[in-house]
């Protein structure tokens, strides 16, 4: 009687399926919990992804667009143009050098409030001194592969 | 003797630089160790595994003590675990005994970094030697309970549950690798991606992506509010430091560190939850709490010596089990891998050498952090005016050379670490806990090859309830962990009804 029971818990894993064995199940109990979560807190999530839309584009609440939407775009911007540029500059790290220069200098410029020249200076030797620090003693001392 | 080879000026240069380092990360408010961890990885590249690992930990015992500086000068956390350190620290400061609290501070962090490092020394290879003896399905059910564990413990336990499931979802896209007994094919994904993701996400890009981008990003939405410079108060002046502040509070002392060593090695459970709970304790047992949360020692005695036992104890499941005890060990587990060394049960013993230079690494790191703060603190105070427009642009910066060196020249792992760094906003925005979903993505790759390979053995589900003793008792804690959340649920909302 108790073998009959346990054999209800047999389970045989199919080899050239088993790399979906594990996946299947991690998913199935996703989607459950993710039903679950809707269905506990619809009410919540129906306002606060409304709240969450006017947030976004303006028309409530503290939201920096121009600092967060500005970081993306440049962060976006110097992994691209780093890429395009290590096949111009390929194992030396200078693509990783100029971009950096130019990504520290406008992100920078772009979280400064009040800039004023003696800050517009300082900004722009930590972005040239900071990235060429970096590239030297991690590319040229150190040997670490840099794009 | 071997390991006496590997404790040279460089050894210890990089753990007094670490530890610097880490100080500044965790003096800056919304900096902290794990990212001071994750920017600095890529200098362990060039280093050996023990200079590696000096530098490490230094910055890990740096990052979580650097924490109490904002938090008394400017009642602000550096880091979630110095948040009690605000209650007492900033009411002393305001009344002009800044120095004094946190000198208390410093004092009490040696103590408890030194105590969970020999909890550490001499727990985990007992944990270790225990841990050999597991099969696959024991394995697994310790992947489940700290996942359990985990998740249960956090705000929203339903969120925690599906962020380390989501975690674990995450860990499985790319192949079932056959050096793991799988068949070699892709799942999880379009074939577009199979020559990006063949192998999967890289786990440091995701690491760094994580803690790094999206802490960045999280501040630039605010608009970088300058912070630091509001309500700082001057050191100087005021009620000088004496260490006979410090009679009466051994049991304090011991007390508090044994809960940070134990909230340490419970996996994924944050620094905050330690302090709080020590200070509570505190609160509850003293013979005059009268004064707490109004600027008494006490207080930033439990909230720094609890907070600096985690260092210690959330190592002990790193190096006897192979599970992060928190975000940093999370790091930690992916620099570790970078040596080419895999941490779980074998590794005290297969590594013994580096056993003990970790422990050296340890309290030579707790000494150099006392020695740095005890006598600059005036000069390191000063770095929570160091402006964000400075630090984030040269930590992604850094980022960068952490995604893109891992795999010696990847540009997906970079692109990898922007994915992550966007995603991590958005877990952020949409309630999701962090910390489980790291580690179940870190564990997931693990439970898949245990928990298939229990049952090609075993060809019966049965076996995760049968098979030994040890088995039946992880159940047991299982359910444990799960009723215990459960009760807290009730009980915090029944508290503030009552109250009201």
């Amino acid at each position: 009687m108790e073998s009959q029971w346990l054999s209800l818990l047999d389970v045989s894993i199919d080899f050239d399926q088993s790399h979906l064995f594990f996946p299947r199940i991690i998913t199935w109990i996703l989607v459950i919990l993710l039903a679950v979560i809707l269905v506990t807190r619809y009410r919540l999530m129906v306002p606060g992804l409304k709240r969450a839309g006017r947030v976004l584009i303006g028309r409530e609440g503290e939201f920096d667009h121009k600092r967060f939407f500005g970081t993306l775009a440049l962060t976006t911007a110097y992994f691209y143009l780093m890429s395009v540029l290590s096949d111009v500059f390929p194992n030396t790290g200078y693509s990783f050098l100029i971009m950096s220069v130019a990504f520290v200098f406008l992100l920078s410029l772009l979280y400064v409030d009040h800039l004023t020249r003696r800050l517009f200076v300082i900004l722009v030797l930590n972005a040239l001194i900071a990235p060429t620090l970096a590239w030297y003693v991690l590319a040229q001392l150190f040997r670490i592969t840099l794009p | 003797m071997d390991i006496l080879s590997h404790l040279t000026p460089m050894f210890f240069g990089l753990i007094a630089a670490g530890t610097l380092i880490g100080i500044i990360f965790g003096a800056i408010p919304g900096m902290t160790a794990t990212m001071a961890v994750a920017v600095c990885l890529p200098l362990t590249y060039a280093f050996g595994l023990e200079n590696g690992i000096a530098l490490l930990l230094g910055l890990y015992v740096g990052g979580i003590s650097g924490g109490m500086v904002p938090a008394v000068l400017i009642n602000i956390p550096g880091t979630p675990s110095s948040i009690t350190t605000t209650f007492d620290g900033y009411p002393m400061a305001k009344r002009g005994e800044g120095e004094r609290a946190l000198k208390i501070g410093i004092v009490a962090s040696v103590f408890g970094g030194l105590f969970s490092a020999a909890v550490l020394f001499f727990f985990a290879p007992v944990l270790a030697d225990f841990a050999i003896k597991f099969s696959y399905v024991e394995k697994f059910l310790i992947i489940l309970l700290a996942l359990t564990v985990i998740a249960s413990l956090t705000t929203n336990m339903l969120m925690g549950i599906f962020s380390g499931v989501l975690g674990v979802w995450l860990s499985l896209i790319g192949t079932y690798s056959i050096t793991e007994g799988g068949n070699g094919e892709p799942r999880l994904m379009f074939d577009f991606m199979q020559y990006y993701l063949i192998d999967g996400f890289s786990l440091l890009p995701v690491l760094i992506g994580i803690f790094g981008l999206t802490t960045v990003l999280l501040d630039a939405e605010k608009g970088f509010k300058d912070e630091a410079g509001q309500g700082r108060i001057s050191l100087k002046g005021g009620a000088k430091f004496k260490f006979n502040v410090f009679k009466g509070q051994l049991l304090n002392l011991v007390r508090s560190s044994s809960i940070g060593t134990f909230v340490g090695i419970l996996p994924g459970v944050g620094g905050s939850a330690a302090s709080v709970l020590a200070y509570s304790q505190e609160k509850n047992f003293s013979r005059d709490s009268s004064m707490m949360g109004k600027g008494a020692p006490q207080g930033i005695v439990s909230s720094e010596s609890s907070n600096n036992a985690l260092t210690g104890g959330a190592l002990v499941p790193l190096l006897s089990l192979g599970i992060p005890g928190d975000s940093t060990t999370a790091i930690l587990i992916g620099a570790f891998t970078l040596q080419g060394v895999q941490v779980g049960p074998l590794f005290i013993g297969n590594n013994i050498d580096t056993w003990y230079l970790m422990i050296i690494a340890l309290l030579a790191a707790n000494v150099m952090m006392f020695g740095i703060m005890y006598f600059a603190i005036r000069h390191i105070a000063k770095v929570i005016e160091v402006p964000k427009y400075i630090l984030y642009p040269l930590i992604i910066m850094m980022c960068v050379v952490g995604a893109y060196a891992i795999n010696y020249g990847i540009m997906f792992d970079v692109w990898t670490l922007l994915l992550f760094g966007v995603f991590g906003w958005v877990a952020h925005k949409v309630g999701l806990e962090t910390v489980p979903l790291i580690i179940g993505f870190i564990l997931g790759k693990s439970a898949e090859v245990y928990f298939v390979k229990s049952i090609e053995s075993y060809g019966n589900l049965s076996i995760f309830f049968t098979k030994s003793p040890i088995a039946m008792f992880l159940w047991v804690l299982i359910a444990v962990s799960l009723a215990f959340a459960i009760y807290l649920r009730v009980r915090n909302r029944r508290q503030p009804a009552v109250e009201s």
